[in-house]
């Protein structure tokens, strides 16, 4: 017999983290990609838009400093979408039928496989900090760093989720573009490139109503200035919403899985 | 050969336009990009030595054709290695077919893809407004610059593939062709990109095949930009052709 | 499926056999709470399916047609994984976990990757991620599809195993042997209906009657050696051009006289095997066709 309640909900959640942390350890090769991508992007961006940093309006010393956090964002967004990509390779092989047999509520066997993309989300986040520090972007200090990493985890755990919803529809892997592209648009249609004021109307009206567009912000507060509770709670409740709204929708998504 | 070639092109085109997760990319990707980068940066064309051009989109189409060309390279190998993987490569090998043929028809069809792209992005400019400015030749040297450009992009995928042999690897370059075009003038002008991009630009061979496409679009034709691009496409899509070849020869020795 | 009333008693095996696409692994899958049932209801382990899943699924022990495993965790880290899942106490799981690898005879490649198994090192790490838990009843899908015969019967031994330690076993399968030596009850399925239901013994029983098969040295004149052939009992269809199957009205003693009849219409028998009723012949009386698996050649055996 097994033992329910919420210590055996925490071993569940805590060994299928650990399991997902093998596509990192034990994938040769396989995480570079998804590792590199966010750094590369920041450091080609940077040496193309460069100069936009000249922009009258424009919030920051340069433009490298003011779109690490799109990195970090985007780092979080694939690391969700890489989450649902296993998740769909798991039904295709089969895996998936063993983890539905387990006696563990849906939503903890979901919590599980999105904690193990919180977690590895901080990978490409450290490995972007680390070059762009290299390359003279500014110490924002060790709270504006807590603060980012915690929206970042929030952030790979709603991209989880939404890739776990488009994993179970589909049960394929050929549904990873929609994965990649969804987490990649709605980072992108934000304040990314410039301040809002020096967006293309048409681009301001969505980012305003954009809810990364806080999370952007929240994460970028302590790059470009100071953190302050007027930009962050908006970037947590934001955050709260996208994890709310994706986890429900995958939680109905898992229980609709067999019985 | 060429009847060969041609059947292998078939197929290719034919599978390429049922693999939804292999043509994807190709447009969705740089589309979005393209949005994004003119809805944000649409004020740099105030910068000092920015040049003169109509709208930021007139600038940013060639940037996203060039890019869109270069994954269209990347799908190609993929293809190909899944091809490779899957055991199709070995059942050409085995037949009667000119090896060559593996090769070309691979190359014919990705000539036929970077046309519809070319074509693809010229539509969705004239829906936002930007027009050819070299009227039909300019158009026409547009295509012709895409789809040399695009069979070159492919070549190099095919050889990508061949020495890599499984489609995983062949994914993975994808950061490294983003790489590749940030460091060139495809995105923004040579004369305003960071040190040390603007170095690595001047002799990236994706800043004059991005530059002869724009010049058409942008500017209205002009000879020597628009040689440079055919130049340029036409010494990339040789040398990728030929390494290709090499890579097939290697690969078949090894069987 | 076209409606499947059956029951298991407790500690019993149960086998369901049938063709491909009979059913057999849609069934298994409603029965394990994998696939909603559309209509009726089904109670395992005295729990319904539908309505209680995750009682039923503390319950059971599953192992899938295709090996449900993880390619990049080792075999002691997959059985520990499913001892975490179904609660077993932390400090048990690993004991446990070795148990259950020694028992499955995998103890020397416990430590390597599951991607490096064989698809016979797959299945008996599978059953024992389906035993971990101590399950009340266990579902086995086509175990040993694909199997060599010596894992074949190293999986048979453990069923009775677990049958005479009183676990309950549901066993699909193809192949006719499989069936007869393991079930003590059986249900044959086809085009997704019951068509028959009992132990092996009074399934074959109701179709009654020995075979003799004959193959003839010259089948130039099959329709006329037929004739010869049909008073001695019903003729049965034949596999193949110069084949002759009769069900025997009275047994072995009617070999002579049929083979007397042959020689003075000029035929000569090259071969001849009096056969006793099969569970393809129950399946044939019930739908008119040989099961797959008995007309098919035994499938390549697979090394562990």
């Amino acid at each position: 017999m097994s033992r329910c309640g919420l210590r055996q909900d925490l071993r569940t959640i805590g060994a299928l983290m650990r399991r997902g942390l093998n596509e990192i350890l034990r994938v040769p090769g396989g995480a570079i990609p998804g590792v590199l991508a966010p750094t590369i992007f920041m450091v080609g961006l940077s040496a193309s838009f460069g100069e936009a940093a000249r922009l009258p309006g424009f919030s920051a010393d340069d433009f490298r400093t003011f779109i690490v956090p799109v990195g970090m964002l985007q780092g979080a967004g694939f690391t969700g979408a890489a989450t649902g990509v296993n998740l769909a390779r798991d039904i295709q092989q089969g895996w998936f039928d063993r983890l539905m047999l387990a006696p563990a509520p849906r939503p903890v066997l979901l919590a599980g496989v999105v904690g193990s993309a919180c977690l590895r989300c901080l990978l490409p986040a450290t490995f972007l900090l680390i070059v762009a520090f290299a390359l003279g972007v500014s110490w924002p200090g060790v709270g504006a760093l807590v603060l980012a990493a915690l929206l970042i985890m929030g952030l790979a755990a709603a991209a989880a989720c939404y890739a776990t919803v488009l994993a179970l529809h589909f049960r394929t892997q050929q549904a990873a573009p929609l994965m990649q592209i969804g987490t990649f648009a709605s980072i992108l249609f934000t304040t990314a490139y410039v301040p809002r004021e020096l967006l293309s109307e048409w681009l301001r009206a969505i980012a305003d109503i954009n809810p990364m567009t806080h999370v952007l912000e929240g994460v970028r507060q302590g790059f470009t200035g100071d953190v302050t509770w007027a930009s962050t709670w908006p970037a947590l409740l934001a955050l709260a919403g996208l994890v709310a709204a994706f986890g429900a929708l995958a939680v109905r998504a898992m229980q609709r899985q067999g019985c | 050969m060429r009847a060969a070639s041609v059947a292998l092109a078939r197929r290719a085109l034919r599978n390429f336009l049922r693999r939804p997760q292999l043509l994807a990319p190709l447009v969705l990707f740089p589309t979005l990009l393209l949005v994004v980068n003119v809805g944000g940066l649409e004020r740099t064309t105030t910068l000092p030595g920015f040049p003169r051009v109509d709208g930021f989109l007139d600038f940013q189409l060639a940037a996203a054709m060039t890019q869109s060309l270069l994954l269209g390279g990347v799908s190609t190998g993929i293809a190909m290695a899944l091809d490779i993987e899957g055991g199709f490569f070995d059942r050409l090998v085995a037949s009667p077919t000119p090896r060559l043929a593996i090769v070309l028809g691979r190359v014919l069809a990705a000539s036929v893809i970077a046309a519809l792209q070319i074509i693809y992005f010229l539509v969705l400019g004239a829906i936002f407004g930007a027009s050819v400015k070299g009227g039909v030749v300019g158009v026409l040297c547009v295509l012709a610059i895409g789809i040399v450009a695009g069979t070159g992009f492919s070549a190099l995928g095919v050889m990508i593939a061949l020495r890599a042999r499984n489609a995983s690897t062949v994914q993975g370059i994808f950061p490294l062709v983003l790489v590749v075009l940030f460091v060139s003038s495809a995105f923004f002008p040579a004369n305003l990109l960071s040190s040390p991009a603007d170095v690595v630009a001047a002799y990236n061979p994706l800043s004059y095949i991005a530059d002869g496409l724009r010049q058409p679009i942008a500017f209205g034709n002009a000879l020597a930009p628009m040689l440079e691009g055919l130049a340029a496409a036409a010494g990339v899509a040789i040398a990728a052709t030929s390494l290709s070849v090499l890579a097939l020869r290697g690969r078949l020795r090894q069987t | 499926m076209d409606g499947i009333d059956l029951e298991v008693a407790q500690g019993q095996v149960f086998g369901f056999l049938g063709p491909n696409g009979a059913g057999k692994t849609t069934t298994v899958r409603m029965l394990v709470t994998l696939l909603r049932p559309t209509g009726g209801h089904a109670r395992v382990a005295g729990f319904d399916v539908a309505q209680q899943p995750a009682a039923v699924r503390r319950r059971i022990g599953v192992a899938l047609q295709d090996a449900a495993l993880d390619p990049l965790m080792t075999g002691s880290e997959l059985v520990e994984l499913q001892a975490t899942l179904h609660g077993i106490a932390p400090r048990a799981v690993r004991a446990r976990g070795a148990e259950l690898i020694e028992r499955v005879g995998l103890s020397q490649a416990a430590d390597r990757r599951v991607g490096t198994y064989s698809g016979g090192m797959r299945r008996r790490l599978d059953l024992a991620m389906a035993l971990i838990h101590e399950p009340e009843v266990l579902f086995l899908d086509e175990p040993t599809t694909g199997l060599d015969p010596t894992s074949r019967l190293m999986l048979w031994d453990e069923v009775r195993r677990l049958r005479d330690e009183g676990t309950t076993v549901f066993l699909t399968t193809q192949y006719l042997e499989e069936a007869d030596q393991l079930a003590d009850r059986l249900g044959i399925i086809a085009a997704g209906r019951i068509v028959a239901r009992g132990t092996p013994a009074s399934l074959k029983a109701e179709v009654g009657r020995p075979h003799l098969d004959l193959v003839l040295a010259d089948s130039s004149d099959l329709p006329r050696a037929r004739d010869v052939v049909a008073s001695f009992g019903d003729h049965r269809p034949a596999t193949d051009g110069c084949h002759l199957s009769i069900g025997l009205e009275h047994g072995a003693a009617d070999i002579a006289p049929i083979l007397r009849a042959l020689d003075d219409a000029g035929f000569a028998v090259a071969e001849l095997e009096l056969k006793q009723p099969t569970l393809d012949d129950v399946f044939l009386a019930k739908t008119g066709e040989h099961l797959e698996g008995a007309a098919q050649p035994a499938p390549e055996p697979e090394l562990v």
